[in-house]
């Protein structure tokens, strides 16, 4: 069987295409409760994906990333309130628009510039991906570890404010990976004579702690009593024009391209590239002062950045396995759920998986323009209707459920939940939770190739900067750590 | 940044390290030398954003909370659920958190919290034991 009769077979199959349709729907239902966010709702989701087919899982993933991408979009326009962090600068045009009466039709246009952003992305994740991951065939351990540290500190210096909090956040997560036994040597470490520490850490337990618990602690603390009335989420029907579309074809295209490019980059994530293609329309236009008081072309640049930066947030995850966003980030970790090791191999002996996956990436974003429609979008803001505080609890139910169920102890709990009160005291501090996940991950590849490395070179640590490759990667790492103090130090300067 | 808060941050972290480089001494070889290498480095980012706070952060106190009663509710609370679970059994835990906790929010419409709790509660019983037969906490009534 071709590999394309294998991803397709595999991709059409009823359980996957369920998944893709269900998460979609479940994606902006997600994506319209502010509070909520794709992150949150795939850590939720992840404990559940154990037992399932890995199409299915992953067809899960993808639905509710691109369907939450656009349902931020409908508090935004409605409300001025991001659904997610992503749709802030949704809220620049499509508020001004709702208040002139034209939500329906900011609404209309959120939700094709979504879907063909997220198209675009998925097409470039179809065509650079397997270019990427054959020329990374090359590499050896040493190229490996350099690959692991350098996501490190490309997540831990461009995620954040503050580049020294986001390295010690990264190496964090570094060290919380070499808790359990040693896989070289057998060597108990950090386990205090603890049985259950042997496994080490579980990472959907920390994944769903530090994600799920903090956006928890703000729903309760925001104490929404009421939620929203029926008349101020009232929809009149609109139509756009043929030659309104054609006018959005420019900006639609230079989003995209933004988007893809922000993808990539690791630790850029969806507002970045939402507020890049934002202000590139702004500069385009013939009439920049029109915007932010409801220019369409604002609405279309936004979403249509934000979504067109989703897949391509999955290029470095897959063939490298450097996540490009948090959500690449928890895709990495549903695929080691299913024993799949994220990086070039991945391609070679899983080509109907990873194929399958990019093919679900690009039909979940087709898929927004049937479930993000007009009636459905309707029936999407009434969900703001729910009292926030009902949410509280039912989502520390969820947490709960989901992580039990992963190994059957009580013990996952506590650690579920002493994360999460941990993520939330980072978050307020300004210690970003991205680059610890990443640590998480990417900590016992690192530490298992570097040890490699070694044993080849017989403990010549010269041997991992002078093959060419590693040396260039490891120069590359070098120069990302310290870009923030010659950026500081020529600020200095330039102000003195 | 926000100077004290930042300061005792640096310190917590540089400790933790501290602590795991001590601490993996104590590994045979490479088992070691690696988490060692980790529990210094974390010190010396922690000591580097505990110093820069000390030189350059703000004295104005940044608020770790929006509403600190409804965080110490809800994590009261919360722990208060998971410390349930394991006696009362899974279902009943998640029925009281989810009557009790909006009440100690200030959500008082009793009807609106018995129906969501029965309907939310159904539906988790429904995926979790019905369709993927997850086994979770007994509940209480079962052991008798």
């Amino acid at each position: 069987m071709d590999i394309v009769t294998q991803v397709l077979s595999g991709v059409f199959a009823l359980g996957p295409i369920a998944a893709m349709i269900g998460a979609s729907i479940l994606g902006v239902f997600i994506g319209a409760l502010p509070g909520l966010n794709p992150v949150m709702a795939i850590a939720l989701l992840l404990p559940l994906t154990y037992s399932m087919e890995p199409l299915v899982a992953l067809g899960m993933v993808a639905g509710i990333y691109n369907g939450s991408m656009y349902g931020g979009a409908i508090p935004a326009i409605l409300l001025r309130i991001p659904g997610t962090p992503a749709a802030i600068a949704t809220t620049f045009d499509g508020y001004p628009m709702a208040q002139r009466g034209e939500a329906a039709r900011a609404l209309k246009i959120a939700c094709w510039s979504s879907a063909l952003g997220g198209t675009a992305s998925a097409i470039a994740l179809m065509t650079i991906g397997p270019i990427l991951a054959r020329a990374t065939l090359a590499f050896g351990p040493a190229e490996y570890f350099w690959i692991a540290m350098f996501g490190m500190a490309s997540i831990g210096v461009l995620v954040g404010t503050d580049a020294a909090k986001g390295l010690m956040a990264a190496t964090l997560g570094l060290l919380l990976g070499t808790v359990g036994l040693d896989q070289l040597s057998g060597t108990a470490r950090f386990t205090f004579d603890q049985v259950w520490l042997l496994s080490g850490l579980d990472l959907i337990v920390i994944l769903v702690g530090l994600y799920a618990l903090p956006p928890v602690i703000a729903l309760a603390e925001a104490a929404d009593l009421k939620g929203l009335s029926a008349a101020q989420l009232k929809l009149e029907p609109a139509k756009v024009p043929w030659s309104e579309v054609r006018s959005l074809v420019p900006t639609w295209i230079r989003s995209s391209l933004i988007g893809i490019g922000v993808g990539i980059l690791p630790g850029a994530g969806g507002n970045i590239a939402a507020f890049l293609s934002y202000n590139a329309a702004k500069s385009a236009s013939d009439d920049p002062d029109s915007f932010g008081k409801g220019n369409p072309v604002g609405v279309a640049a936004a979403e249509c950045g934000n979504n067109s930066d989703n897949a391509a947030s999955m290029i470095p995850a897959l063939t490298l396995g450097i996540p490009g966003n948090v959500i690449a980030a928890l895709v990495l970790g549903a695929l080691l759920i299913h024993g799949l090791q994220p990086g070039p191999q991945l391609f070679h002996q899983n080509p109907g998986l990873v194929g399958g996956f990019m093919v679900q990436m690009l039909l979940t974003s087709l898929l927004i323009l049937a479930v993000g429609g007009a009636a459905a979008t309707k029936i999407f803001a009434q969900v703001q209707r729910l009292p926030g505080v009902m949410l509280v609890p039912t989502i520390l139910v969820l947490m709960a459920v989901g992580v039990y169920v992963i190994n059957g102890r009580v013990i996952d709990l506590w650690i579920m939940f002493v994360a999460g009160l941990a993520g939330y005291v980072f978050e307020k501090t300004n210690i970003p939770l991205a680059p610890i996940v990443l640590g998480l991950i990417l900590g016992p590849m690192a530490e298992q190739n570097v040890r490699r490395a070694l044993l080849i070179s017989r403990g010549d640590v010269t041997e991992l900067v002078t093959r060419p490759i590693s040396a260039v990667i490891a120069l590359a790492t070098l120069g990302l750590i310290l870009f923030p103090i010659v950026a500081a130090i020529s600020r200095r300067r330039r102000s003195a | 940044m926000e100077r004290r808060q930042d300061i005792v941050l640096g310190a917590i972290f540089a400790a933790l390290g501290l602590f795991a480089a001590v601490k993996a001494t104590a590994y045979s070889g490479a088992s070691g030398t690696y988490p060692m290498v980790l529990g210094l480095v974390l010190a010396a980012f922690g000591v580097i954003v505990a110093a820069k706070a000390g030189l350059r952060g703000r004295a104005t106190p940044r608020p770790l909370t929006e509403h600190t009663g409804r965080v110490a509710v809800t994590v009261i609370v919360g722990a208060g659920y998971l410390a349930l679970v394991p006696i009362l059994g899974f279902y009943t835990a998640s029925a009281l958190v989810v009557l009790a906790l909006p009440v100690a929010l200030g959500f008082w419409q009793p009807v609106y919290l018995a129906v969501t709790a029965a309907v939310f509660v159904a539906i988790v019983w429904t995926v979790f034991s019905i369709v993927l037969e997850k086994p979770l906490p007994t509940e209480f009534w079962q052991t008798f």
